[in-house]
């Protein structure tokens, strides 16, 4: 059986929840591996819950926000850029790959975004491959 | 009353070629406003579109092989239908499927191109004899530029002319550039549009591994088909290099200061946009770039020019076929030519050449009318 | 903390769910999980039933923490706390899976959703095994509305709130209310005056005393949140004293300067100062001082020597104000697409092309020609022809349709036929007359004569090829049905242009928060059963804003904004959601990143203390802080470190 990759997805209730719900409604399909946890804004997850995920099993994470301007918080996704790269460069020092961890703007109307974005990484982690026992993070 | 096509799997081939955007074809008829074929007779555009969507596709028709792939109605649908694709398909289905007939002329040249690889019949070996005389190499790994000069240049007596002003000028500025010799066959562009799939897919091979086992990284052409082709078409069958149109070439050679233009031509030159440069690729503003470098030179606009350039009647495999007087469109051109008072008309393409030249002739005008490439002009202000 | 005995519904929701995931399966794993004392499916748990289900559990089964699995949170949360609320339980002891929206509904049937689906209940239960009750606090709002924006839209809403004796502050940009359809001739379908059954309204908008009318006055920020916003308004100086001023134009009159009107369309000019139309509300003018000579160059001033109230005052500066607001109604209307993009209908090249706002201009009585139709020589038309659909269902500009555009065709064919003797054509491609009353226009216009032609116009051209042609303005257009290409020799084109949102949509979506749908116009909540709310609470929407919409569509919609706000008004508070952050005083360091990052400014030190603290009242719950505290001294309710890893763990496992 081929690699099914498991992806957590940390969607922000205002904007991405909303696209992905509007892509739901629409009936657009996309693959079935990113597994969607609300929080409130992509600048409020701390970077904690990403690597609990890695750690709990996930093979990628993938983290959706309003786009930039458009927060409802004002600035919280710039946040979340400021952190999710930082996070990034310390994961790539640990032997994980950058493509594991992604942060996309999903806009509230954007049904058909959200399912190219759960498409893509999809596609890209199971390239990747399964988060390496040796590269698990203990944390 | 018409019945739905009998022909269900070249209706399904036809359909499946339009896509999705012939299924949102909403019939405004846009199409058919803007199709240069209505200033000449009736071409319903829309029509066939919706027979296509129907599966009422008349392939006996002879408007089949009207279209021209000027691509002026693709630009405006609102829709995004792919027109061009459509007439491909429905070509296809007549060339390849065999229902219906192919035009002789058509059928003719397509024959001309499987069997000696180009479309005038003429002998393989002579395709680089247009550089005899001319210190031209033949392209080896290591070779910067490939000159690539499509087979009206290669072949035609009056067209070489072309052909050669380019060795020229390439000569003259010690440009490293070759020829790829005599197992060239044509790029393949137009006869696919015609609908003969199986021909281009064997002359894009056969292309694409001669360039790739001689190591091509550059390709000049003179032929915006051959551009249109090698640029967006090839990549997908393994041929990737760069493709640069000699306009462009010749406009990035002028900006660097390595081509400079010291005598006067003193005329008035009016441009025509090829269809495959301008509304195919975009390719506007360098040909203009290069005439306006040319000192004396005072560069006229047609009164539809760029986006809205009008074509010559030369693409979609019509420059092998014949065009009844009065539906010609170059003669039009010719009559806009006139009224604007331009003493030369410059070209970039060499079925333009073709047809423009046939107008000049046939309308009487050699006296006070010139045809040229650019490059011809180029090469005289070197 | 008590035990956690949870109860699981599983929904059906028809077959939207049932369909895709084995719901009984399901169900029957759910009871396997810890703490699940009770595990069951339902056809539609949200209705009077299903919710009875779940009352009769907590009752009678002692359950104390529900999860269902059925929709999206943003359609039922609220729902279903309701139900655990007349339960009697606090309603943050709740969790919902999204196995429609986000499992049965975005994926291929397969056994992998009904996995997915299990994978997503085993979440929640996880979840809200975690949660507590949460305290739900109640603040009072601020009665007065804002509304934004003094066209039709935002004129009916102001009217309506203020009819309750409710204060509504309207700001209006321009230097009068009245909006684009102050600029119409007659409306469709009724053919009534668009001033005269506009300016009664604004005069009662004008002189009602709850409403109080802020004209060339934009927001210029805004910060708080639904019923207790703090609005910065900025009055832009009009250079004339309000208080002195008494409409009678001699200063108009003897301005020398001139710039194009933007009331009418750029067809005529008017003076640097300036009413922008005879009926303006408030009837006092406005100086332009980009093209004021006295603002330019420092001199002229012939204003003031004219004006014998004296209410010329060139030092008068903007007035920036503050307003306490309980609810904001935004109505800014549509700007229109500009003609100019598409050449070949030569626009702006032949002299006798106009636009339909341009041509509206002309029609009306208060206009450049004074309501008589004429060409740019001064002679009637013989010929007119309307093109549809510019700008509008093109893929290359908008692909929505502007809704209005054949219907204010037709109503120009007939104004053309009453006032010339022209032969008109119509170019469309379909005619939408949806509305009351509209076919019928439709059947009455067609009955004057008028010619449809169904083709969309390739090109607009001065070329003649006959004798007919000369100095005529050529059609070229495929009549579709007829299967003709036809070339139809008219004296003027009217170009029937797309409404687009305003050029400066982004910035107020900004401002206020605003989601833009995929067409650049304000995001409504839900396209069918919410469009007057936004996404955030306390702004609603109303009009062209929101989408092209006539003006018995954009009435209604203000009227529906008005309601809205009135039912917060009328309850005079709001409850606060529950999802604050605070900080644990024990774990608190006094580092103080936290206090930067809060874009509420909720967060600040206790200088005595030495630790941070967040004001519950101010806190929108962004968790923001939480995530950047270094010591974990943040809870973010609802959203704790131990629910959510509580919910990856689920998902993953």
């Amino acid at each position: 059986m081929s690699f099914e990759p498991k992806i957590v997805g940390f969607l922000c209730n205002w904007c991405s929840y909303a696209g992905a719900d509007l892509a739901g409604v629409s009936r657009m399909k996309c693959a079935p591996n990113v597994h969607i946890i609300r929080t409130m804004c992509s600048g409020g997850l701390s970077p904690f819950f990403i690597l609990k995920a890695l750690e709990a099993g996930a093979d990628g994470v993938l983290v959706c926000g309003c786009s930039p301007g458009d927060c409802h918080y004002r600035e919280g996704n710039y946040k979340a850029i400021r952190r999710i790269s930082l996070l990034k460069k310390v994961l790539e020092q640990l032997g994980i790959e950058r493509e594991r961890v992604q942060l996309h703007w999903v806009c509230a109307s954007c049904g058909e975004e959200f399912v190219n974005v759960v498409n893509k990484i999809t596609a890209e982690i199971k390239e990747l491959g399964p988060l390496q026992a040796g590269q698990k993070v203990v944390i | 009353m018409k019945i739905l096509s009998p022909y269900k799997e070249a209706t399904d081939v036809i359909l499946e070629a339009g896509g999705e955007p012939l299924k949102l074809c909403y019939q405004c008829g846009l199409c058919t406003g803007i199709c240069p074929w209505n200033l000449v007779r009736s071409f319903l555009v829309r029509r066939i579109m919706h027979e296509a969507q129907l599966g009422t596709t008349d392939f006996g028709s002879e408007d089949t092989w009207t279209c021209v792939t000027c691509r002026a109605c693709v630009q405006r649908c609102p829709r995004g239908v792919e027109i061009i694709d459509v007439m491909r398909a429905i070509r296809r289905a007549v060339a390849s499927l065999g229902i219906g007939v192919v035009p002789d002329a058509l059928r003719i040249s397509a024959k001309n191109i499987a069997s000696v690889g180009n479309p005038l019949g003429e002998a393989p070996e002579k395709r680089d004899d247009w550089a005899k005389d001319l210190k031209v190499k033949t392209f080896a790994s290591g070779t910067e530029i490939l000159y690539f000069p499509c087979c009206i240049p290669s072949y035609d007596p009056d067209v070489k002319t072309v052909a050669r002003s380019t060795a020229k000028i390439f000569n003259k500025l010690g440009i490293d550039y070759g020829l790829i010799g005599t197992e060239a066959k044509c790029c393949g562009e137009s006869i696919r549009k015609a609908g003969y799939e199986d021909t281009f897919q064997s002359l894009a091979q056969n292309n694409i591994n001669l360039f790739t086992s001689n190591g091509v990284k550059t390709v000049v052409v003179s032929s915006p088909h051959c551009y249109h082709t090698f640029k967006n078409e090839y990549p997908e069958l393994g041929g990737k290099f760069e493709v640069i149109h000699i306009t462009q070439y010749l406009a990035s050679l002028i900006e660097q200061g390595k081509l400079k233009l010291s005598k006067e031509i003193n005329k008035k030159v009016i441009y025509s946009d090829p269809c495959y440069l301008g509304r195919h690729n975009s390719v506007y503003d360098e040909p203009r770039k290069v005439l306006q470098s040319i000192p004396g030179l005072e560069l006229i606009e047609f009164p539809d020019s760029r986006e809205e350039a009008l074509c010559c009647g030369g693409g979609g495999g019509r420059i092998w076929m014949d065009t009844p007087k009065g539906e010609r469109f170059s003669d039009i051109r010719m009559e806009q030519a006139v009224a604007k008072g331009a003493d030369i008309i410059a070209l970039a393409c060499p079925y333009c050449f073709l047809n423009y030249r046939d107008s000049l002739l046939s309308m009487g005008k050699a006296e006070t009318m010139q045809v040229k490439d650019i490059a011809e002009l180029v090469a005289e202000a070197i | 903390m008590e035990e956690p005995r949870i109860g699981v519904y599983v929904c059906h929701c028809g077959t939207n769910i049932a369909g895709t995931v084995d719901v009984e399966e399901v169900a029957k794993y759910a009871e396997t999980l810890p703490h699940v004392v009770v595990s069951r499916h339902y056809p539609y748990t949200c209705s009077d039933p299903g919710q009875e289900l779940i009352k009769n559990d907590i009752k009678e089964l002692g359950v104390n923490r529900v999860v269902v699995a059925s929709c999206s949170p943003r359609l039922h949360e609220k729902t279903f706390q309701g139900v655990l609320r007349e339960a009697g339980l606090n309603p943050y002891l709740f969790q919902m899976a999204n196995i429609r929206e986000h499992c049965s509904w975005l994926h291929e049937p397969g056994p992998e959703v009904t996995e997915k689906a299990k994978r997503m209940v085993r979440a929640a239960v996880n979840r809200v095994s975690h949660h507590i009750p949460l305290e739900i606090r109640s603040v009072p709002i601020f009665p007065a509305t804002l509304v934004i924006g003094g066209g039709i839209a935002g004129m009916q809403a102001a009217w309506e709130i203020a009819n309750s004796n409710h204060m509504v502050y309207l700001v209006e940009r321009e230097p009068s209310i009245g909006g684009h359809m102050a600029q119409f001739d007659k409306t469709f379908p009724t053919l009534d005056c668009a001033a005269c059954i506009l300016t009664p309204k604004m005069t009662e908008v004008a002189r009602h005393p709850f409403i109080r009318i802020l004209t060339y006055s934009e927001v210029v920020e805004i910060s708080g949140y639904v019923g207790n916003f703090r609005v910065k308004i900025r009055r832009k100086p009009r250079y004339v004293d309000e208080g002195k001023c008494i409409g009678c134009l001699i200063c108009q009159e003897k301005c020398p300067w001139t710039a194009l009107s933007e009331f009418d369309a750029g067809t005529r000019k008017r003076k640097a100062i300036y009413t922008p139309f005879a009926q303006a509300v408030p009837n006092i003018p406005v100086i332009d001082t980009e093209h004021c000579a006295y603002f330019l160059k420092g001199t002229c001033r012939a204003c003031e020597k004219f004006c014998d109230a004296n209410a010329i005052n060139f030092e008068q500066s903007e007035l920036i104000f503050e307003l306490d607001i309980g609810n904001i109604i935004i109505a800014t209307g549509f700007d229109t697409f500009d003609a100019f993009s598409i050449p070949q209908y030569g626009y702006g090249r032949y002299p006798n092309v106009f636009t339909s706002l341009e041509f509206e201009r002309l029609s009306s009585p208060t206009g450049p020609t004074e309501g008589h139709i004429i060409l740019a020589d001064g002679r009637q038309p013989d010929s007119v022809a309307i093109v549809h659909c510019v700008g509008s269902r093109d893929k290359n500009y908008h692909e929505y349709c502007s809704r209005v555009c054949c219907m204010h065709a037709l109503k120009y064919s007939h104004l053309l036929k009453e006032k010339t003797n022209a032969q008109v054509y119509q170019m469309y491609i379909d005619m939408r007359c949806f509305g009351k009353g509209y076919e019928e226009f439709y059947d009455r216009i067609q009955s004057e004569g008028i010619n449809f032609i169904r083709g969309k116009v390739a090109k607009v051209s001065d070329e003649a090829i006959a004798e007919e042609e000369k100095g005529k303005l050529i059609v070229l257009v495929e009549d579709t049905l007829l299967g003709n290409m036809l070339r139809v020799p008219v004296d003027m084109v009217i170009l029937c242009i797309a409404l687009e949102p305003r050029k400066d949509a982004n910035e107020v979506a900004q401002l206020f928060h605003l989601g833009r749908s995929a067409d650049g116009f304000f995001l409504e909540r839900h396209p069918k059963l919410d469009p007057v709310a936004t996404m955030s609470e306390g702004i609603l929407i109303a009009g062209c804003c929101q989408g092209p919409k006539d003006i018995p569509d954009s009435v209604a919609q203000a009227s529906a904004a008005a309601a809205r706000a009135l039912a917060m008004i009328a309850r005079g508070k709001i409850e606060v959601p529950a999802i604050t952050a605070s900080i644990d005083e024990t774990k608190c360091s006094g580092c103080k990143i936290c206090n930067l990052l809060c874009p509420y400014n909720a967060i600040f030190f206790d200088d005595e203390a030495k630790i941070s603290r967040i004001n519950q009242v101010l806190c929108q719950g962004c968790g923001v802080c939480a995530a950047a505290c270094p010591s974990g001294a943040i809870t973010h309710n609802y959203f704790t470190a131990e629910e959510i890893t509580a919910e990856i763990e689920g998902v993953l496992a």
